[in-house]
């Protein structure tokens, strides 16, 4: 196993794959989380207006943005066994069906404390039109006992 | 255990606080989850992650893990399978607006789940009405799984 921690440079990209969003795929989400909230299944509902905002149709679970970002931390911990210890999301856009969208992560800094070393990483997901939807900051932990 | 899900978040809707009623550092009432294999695997393939840590069993016993896990972020799940209906969570028209996690032992099939939940704070901002609720997720052996904070928009 190579010791990715000691080569990371601040910069160093990790990529995501991409998501196509559909009503199908929301409805999934609904049944997987048990987040039925009118704000993933009603276009009429969506047709009102929350406060300033106006949605126009139904949209996105920001947890299953949160799931796209989580699995782009675990697809590149697991294999090195690093352990994704923290996530922290803000939703910018609303998603909606026909949306496709992609996670990325930007190695942010390296911190080595008295038990362990840590990475924070920035991430961030966009949609098709390059937009960012959700940004946020993550944290991976490179156990010393898991280094070769 | 016999676990029923009510789909129509409306139903309970009048029973549920709304934002003038919540008070932070009060505890939300929970209900313990017991976590299956299959409800990990539908929320794998609702978010596209097909890792065999999730899904075939020989390979996960082989790894640092030891057996099959769940994916950190199965808190989305675990939030509203640890909730009563008239969780104020459920209430149709929240938005959310951020979450943060933390996460510590991962959870696992079989796991029976158990949640310390409570809202943290509220207030207003640029008119709307925001909530803040602190959750902790813990395992059948009092490990905490994940603990995490979510910044809801409540509705008006």
């Amino acid at each position: 196993m190579i010791n990715l921690f000691d080569t990371l440079t601040p910069g160093y990209r990790i990529e995501g794959p991409e998501f196509a969003v559909s009503r199908e795929s929301i409805r999934a989400f609904c049944e997987a989380s048990l987040d039925y909230n009118p704000l993933h299944l009603d276009d009429n509902y969506m047709q009102s207006n929350f406060g300033k905002t106006h949605f126009g149709g139904i949209i996105m679970h920001g947890m299953n943005i949160f799931g796209l970002l989580t699995r782009l931390l675990t697809d590149w911990a697991y294999p090195v066994n690093a352990v994704h210890r923290r996530l922290e999301t803000r939703w910018l856009k609303p998603v909606k069906p026909g949306d496709v969208i992609r996670p990325h992560g930007m190695v942010k800094a390296k911190q080595v404390t008295a038990k362990s070393r840590w990475v924070t990483i920035d991430v961030e997901v966009r949609n098709q039109r390059d937009e960012k939807v959700a940004t946020g900051e993550a944290l991976v932990e490179f156990p010393v006992e898991a280094a070769p | 255990m016999k676990q029923e899900f009510e789909t129509d978040f409306w139903k309970d809707a009048k029973s549920r606080m709304i934002w003038d009623d919540i008070v932070p550092g009060e505890p939300r009432p929970t209900i313990p989850y017991t976590l299956t294999l299959e409800a990990i695997q539908r929320y794998c393939r609702a978010v596209g992650d097909l890792h065999p840590l999730y899904f075939d069993e020989k390979y996960a016993r082989q790894t640092i893990y030891g057996g099959l896990i769940a994916p950190p972020s199965i808190h989305a799940l675990l939030m509203f399978a640890c909730t009563p209906k008239d969780d104020w969570m459920r209430s149709p028209g929240t938005i959310n607006a951020g979450q943060s996690w933390s996460y510590h032992e991962p959870a696992r099939p079989g796991d029976t789940i158990t949640l310390r939940a409570r809202a943290l704070d509220k207030f207003i901002k640029k008119e709307r009405l925001f909530a803040i609720h602190d959750n902790v997720f813990f395992n059948q052996h009092g490990e905490v799984i994940c603990a995490g904070r979510g910044w809801t928009i409540r509705p008006i």
